[in-house]
């Protein structure tokens, strides 16, 4: 296909699944001026646009949402950086991996939004713990998925390499580490979804900042249209980030077809 | 003994050894004050505190509460989104009207929209039963989608030829093969059900563990926080090998 077409196709096809988006706002826009409910449980999209806008303007979005995308990058990334370095630390070595084992598997499975309290014990409130709890829900799951990708490295890779002369310095970043990526990718995507929720369930629970405080005290004064404005836009914002990844993950692993395909928006 | 064993064998024998290291280092570390007290309570104080609530059956409660929460939204989040991802897989019209939503969602944080569950449902259970169907229906509809859309044509047309009706289609063979990739995000969802429960019980009280923890640590008992934080990771172990054991007693027939 030409490029033309192409984008005229992509095009197209962003109009056909943005129109039940705007189906969905006008049912909203109905309900509400036909005052089918209580305006006060649900404002009217024009009044939450309205307060979107305004708070826009009042660069009230822009202070909090920075601090919130500032915790929650830094907890992704270093949660990313040591639970790649963990993962490959627990293939490489049998030793470290069995006394590690029973630690990750216990706190994967702790609901990690329990360590919040703790956190606020520990840290008070603000920037660190939000950071701590972003960063162990971040860990976990990218310690999982490299050392899976690591272990499930074929054979016949290793050995062709080894043939050829590679040495086993050079075996980890050529074979092994490359061999992960679709994993370390998948494991991304996941740790990106639990940054958003774990920043801002530490800034409603410890924080007296950030998008969360934000929505959590709108939402305590009433003045609920603030509140939707603030909601919708941490939605688009984590819908952006998430398309991001995508496509990055897209451009990086072209040379993977699964990789790509099992990104597809359709699967988790 | 084959090496097989010998290898699980170390392998128990290593971790034993780590999860004890691990609580002799909280004690030690206790005991020595590396930290004050109300920060770092020794284990033996915690395990103290733990016995006590589970004699005075506040944890009992607690946990319940929680537990019944939890599962709740979980079973509703299953039952729609398993119905939502058939109709979506099977029906072009709804596919084209629920899909851009679905897209919206799934990525979205949903413990943002707390407050409004709170304005329109209350404070009590129901809003945290909704919420928790909520965060945990979007994984549900798109596994449930992408299996309904992988069940081979073939398998159907034989159906169909052989005399099935449509709707019999739809439970005897669309909705069996749909069961390994439904039960696979259903281990998705119940983390993210766990996860939700606690932290709205944190977020807006009304009882239940995520409240007591948040209580705890607000006249800072430390203990309790520790105490309910060891319970909370032996729930999700729990949960966890629970579904293990399920899935290779009911679905071994589906290569995973």
């Amino acid at each position: 296909m030409k490029k033309p077409d192409r984008l005229l196709f992509s095009a197209k096809r962003g109009v056909v699944r943005i129109v039940p988006l705007i189906l969905f706002g006008l049912a909203w826009h109905v309900v509400c001026s036909a005052g089918l409910v209580n305006r006060d449980f649900l404002p009217a999209p024009a009044a939450v646009a309205a307060a979107l806008a305004d708070l826009f303007k009042g660069g009230e979005i822009a202070r909090n949402l920075t601090i919130t995308l500032f915790r929650a990058t830094v907890g992704l990334v270093l949660g990313a950086i040591c639970g790649i370095w963990i993962g490959v630390m627990m293939a490489r070595s049998r030793r470290f991996r069995e006394y590690v084992t029973p630690i990750v598997g216990g706190t994967y499975s702790l609901p990690k939004s329990a360590l919040i309290p703790l956190f606020a014990l520990w840290f008070g409130i603000g920037n660190i713990t939000s950071i701590a709890a972003v960063f162990l829900a971040c860990l976990l799951p990218m310690i999982v998925n490299t050392y899976h990708g690591v272990v499930t490295t074929p054979k016949v890779l290793v050995w062709s390499a080894e043939a050829l002369g590679t040495g086993e310095r050079e075996l980890w970043p050529r074979i092994f580490i490359r061999n992960a990526l679709p994993d370390i990718f998948t494991g991304l995507r996941i740790a990106l979804g639990f940054s958003f929720v774990l920043a801002i369930s530490a800034e409603m629970i410890a924080s007296t900042n950030g998008i969360g405080k934000l929505i959590f005290m709108y939402g305590e004064n009433g003045t609920y249209d603030y509140m939707f404005a603030a909601i919708v836009c941490i939605v688009i914002v984590a819908f952006f980030a998430d398309r991001v990844l995508i496509l990055l993950t897209r451009r990086l692993l072209v040379w993977h077809e699964s990789a790509v395909a099992e990104l597809d928006a359709r699967r988790p | 003994m084959n090496p097989l064993e010998a290898r699980t064998d170390a392998l128990a024998w290593r971790s034993a050894v780590s999860i004890l290291l691990f609580i002799a280092l909280w004690e030690v570390a206790a005991r020595v004050h590396v930290a004050p007290a109300i920060l770092l309570p020794p284990f033996s104080i915690v395990a103290e505190q733990l016995w006590r609530s589970i004699l005075d059956g506040t944890l009992a409660a607690d946990l319940s509460l929680s537990l019944a929460r939890a599962i709740c939204g979980l079973v509703l989040a299953t039952a729609g989104g398993v119905i939502l991802g058939l109709l979506m897989a099977r029906n072009r019209m709804v596919d084209w009207l629920v899909d851009p939503l679905v897209a919206l969602g799934f990525p979205a944080p949903k413990i943002a929209f707390i407050p409004i569950f709170i304005l329109w449902f209350g404070i009590e259970s129901l809003s945290k039963i909704l919420l928790v169907m909520f965060a945990c229906i979007f994984p549900v509809i798109i596994g449930t989608y992408s299996a309904a859309r992988a069940v081979s044509r073939q398998f159907i047309w034989s159906a169909l030829s052989l005399g099935s009706s449509r709707s019999s289609v739809f439970l005897h063979v669309i909705l069996p093969a749909c069961y390994p990739r439904i039960f696979t995000t259903f281990r998705i969802a119940v983390p993210v059900g766990l996860i939700t429960t606690f932290t709205a019980e944190m977020v807006a009280g009304g009882g239940g563990m995520g409240a007591t923890l948040i209580y705890s640590q607000r006249f800072f008992e430390s203990p309790t926080v520790f105490a309910y934080i060891v319970v909370m990771l032996a729930i999700g172990l729990m949960f966890d090998a629970a579904m293990r054991r399920f899935q290779s007693r009911f679905l071994r027939w589906a290569e995973s």
